[in-house]
């Protein structure tokens, strides 16, 4: 009889699956890391083949309006051309919003999407849904985050998880919990690992990477052995599920104790030079980790600018005088500077050390904000037209894909669907979209996304 | 994930002639730096300073001007009825400059 906390659980013979999950429930409380590697090819990939190794998202949560930002209409009447004025940049013909002073400087390694806009509800979520896994929302059957697919493929680099999403999960944007940012049903074996901290903040540590204090390390061997006692009993009850998690905890354990996995996370391994470039603040100092973790091997990261579009200055610029009282003035002062701050100095240090020939930088919204502005001069939801932009690796910068009607109302031109972004990134990293197949539900094989990627981004 | 802003960024400015430069923002925010060019104690003008490391003030008619480099801190995004911020502020983050002409 093997007792595993208050549960006494027979080892040789009447194991049942109960008895197995409760030793599991009582004994494992604080093995929170889900990390997984893969298990074995999911297709035809060719990771040589794909310039693309690694991938940050940048995804701007309540997302800016298209027309104040990189899609400007200054020749459009006063109430659709808003209060920014475009400005030059270092690509030829292309202008993005004054605001953006140092982008400015870099635009011929960006590709800017003009066009893109997608036909369901304009939420928040629908729109996040579609950006981070290439697919409209279904309640039966929940779709992967992209990093958690590029986990499922590629399996991690070494001891760092290959999905981590910086500084936290995306909480309340109104409609619901489910923003495209988990496994779905690929399965705990994929889920992203959430930094769950502010870089920013002065006291910051990673909790999961915090091993309770002792000297001898005694506890932490001896939760090793319990999980590897379970393990036996997990053999006669054992599914795809419990594998998943079985490797998860390998993981774990293997995170905790790395010295590796501390340092990529340790900021204070930064001059005070380079966490000022990106600037001190949470998305500035996110970007700056999320290039330490490429450098340190992990293959997807995704930033989220905002965790929220309530109660704080962020892109959502409803400007209604409550909650969402985003204005212009937000936009000057601190979200179009914070960003530039951040994208430039990432961009930047990417190609510095040699990063960016094999790093996408994917910079991602939910939608664009309506062509005309509202009462209150602000702009509300709008799916109908949107830009989003990419550099690095082999995409083509100084492009501009796709373009939009006098007052970016619609697509005018190459109109580019949510799941073509992915494609491309999928493509982009030796994925052959025809052959990949992923295990669906009821384990029926489905194609990653329902598009292909969008040749005219890659050189 | 509310954000705050600690610390005091700082920057070394000074003059050459009438072009006022400005070094590395230490501590430094990432929100909105700029100069802010006062004549005569008015304020006159208010110009990016994020992008170039330093300005010259086009108006040379007699006066004395002062230049301070400023960021803004964002404390909250709580606004008056007329929409400008009631608690999130721009601060001097350098020493104020003077000439005369």
């Amino acid at each position: 009889m093997l007792n595993v906390g208050n549960v006494k659980v027979p080892l040789c013979h009447g194991v049942t699956r109960r008895s197995f999950l409760q030793a599991g429930a009582a004994g494992l409380a604080g093995l929170t890391l889900p990390e997984l590697m893969r298990r074995e090819a999911a297709g035809a990939v060719d990771g040589r083949r794909g310039k693309v190794r690694n991938c940050i998202t940048i995804f701007l949560v309540g997302s800016p309006g298209h027309l104040d930002t990189w899609d400007m209409k200054p020749d459009a009447p006063a109430e659709v051309r808003g209060k920014f004025k475009p400005a030059a940049t270092n690509a030829t013909g292309v202008k993005i919003c004054e605001h953006f002073p140092l982008m400015a400087r870099m635009m011929d390694k960006v590709a800017l999407i003009r066009s893109l806009h997608h036909k369901t509800g304009a939420t928040h979520e629908n729109g996040q849904r579609w950006m981070m896994t290439g697919h409209d929302f279904n309640p039966d059957n929940i779709q992967p985050h992209v990093g958690s697919v590029v986990s499922r493929v590629f399996g991690p680099k070494g001891d760092l998880p290959a999905n981590v999403i910086l500084p936290g999960p995306i909480g309340n944007t109104g409609a619901g919990p489910l923003h495209g940012q988990t496994a779905g049903y690929l399965g705990s074996a994929h889920e992203p690992f959430f930094l769950n901290a502010d870089p920013a903040s002065p006291n910051f540590k990673v909790t999961d990477l915090e091993v309770p204090s002792d000297p001898t390390g005694f506890r932490l061997d001896a939760r090793k052995k319990l999980l590897g006692q379970l393990d036996d009993l997990q053999r006669r009850t054992e599914t795809a599920s419990t594998q998943g998690h079985d490797i998860a905890y390998e993981r774990a354990f293997r995170l905790l104790t790395s010295p590796k996995a501390k340092q990529a996370f340790d900021l204070n391994k930064e001059d005070d030079k380079a966490r000022d470039r990106y600037g001190r603040n949470t998305f500035g100092q996110s970007c700056l980790m999320a290039r330490r973790l490429i450098e340190n091997g992990v293959r997807y990261v995704t930033v989220n600018h905002f965790d929220t579009v309530f109660g704080l200055s962020c892109w959502d610029m409803h400007a209604d005088g409550g909650g969402l009282n985003n204005t212009y003035l937000d936009y000057e002062r601190h979200l179009c500077p914070q960003f530039d701050q951040a994208f430039t100095a990432l961009v930047t240090d990417l190609e510095k050390r040699g990063l960016l020939s094999e790093t996408v930088v994917a910079v991602l919204s939910e939608f664009g904000r309506t062509p005309r502005l509202n009462g209150r001069g602000g702009r509300d939801h709008y799916p109908d037209a949107w830009t989003n932009f990419l550099c690095g690796a082999n995409i083509r910068g100084g492009q501009v894909i796709g373009s939009t009607d006098k007052i970016g109302s619609r697509p005018a031109d190459n109109p580019i669907l949510p799941p073509q972004i992915l494609a491309s990134i999928y493509h982009g990293m030796g994925i052959n979209l025809d052959t990949t197949m992923m295990p669906g539900p009821g384990e029926r094989p489905v194609r990653l996304v329902e598009a292909e990627p969008i040749k005219q981004l890659f050189a | 994930m509310e954000q705050k802003f600690e610390g005091s960024p700082r920057a070394d400015v000074r003059l050459e002639g009438r072009r006022v430069v400005r070094g590395e923002v230490v501590n430094d925010w990432g929100s909105l730096l700029q100069w802010v060019v006062r004549k005569n104690g008015q304020v006159v003008a208010t110009v990016p300073a994020r992008a170039e490391a330093s300005y010259q003030h086009a108006d040379a008619t007699p006066g004395t001007y002062e230049v301070v480099l400023q960021m803004w801190k964002y404390v909250n995004y709580a606004k008056d009825p007329k929409g400008e911020f009631t608690v999130s502020k721009f601060i001097d983050v350098s020493d104020k400059v003077t000439y005369k002409i």
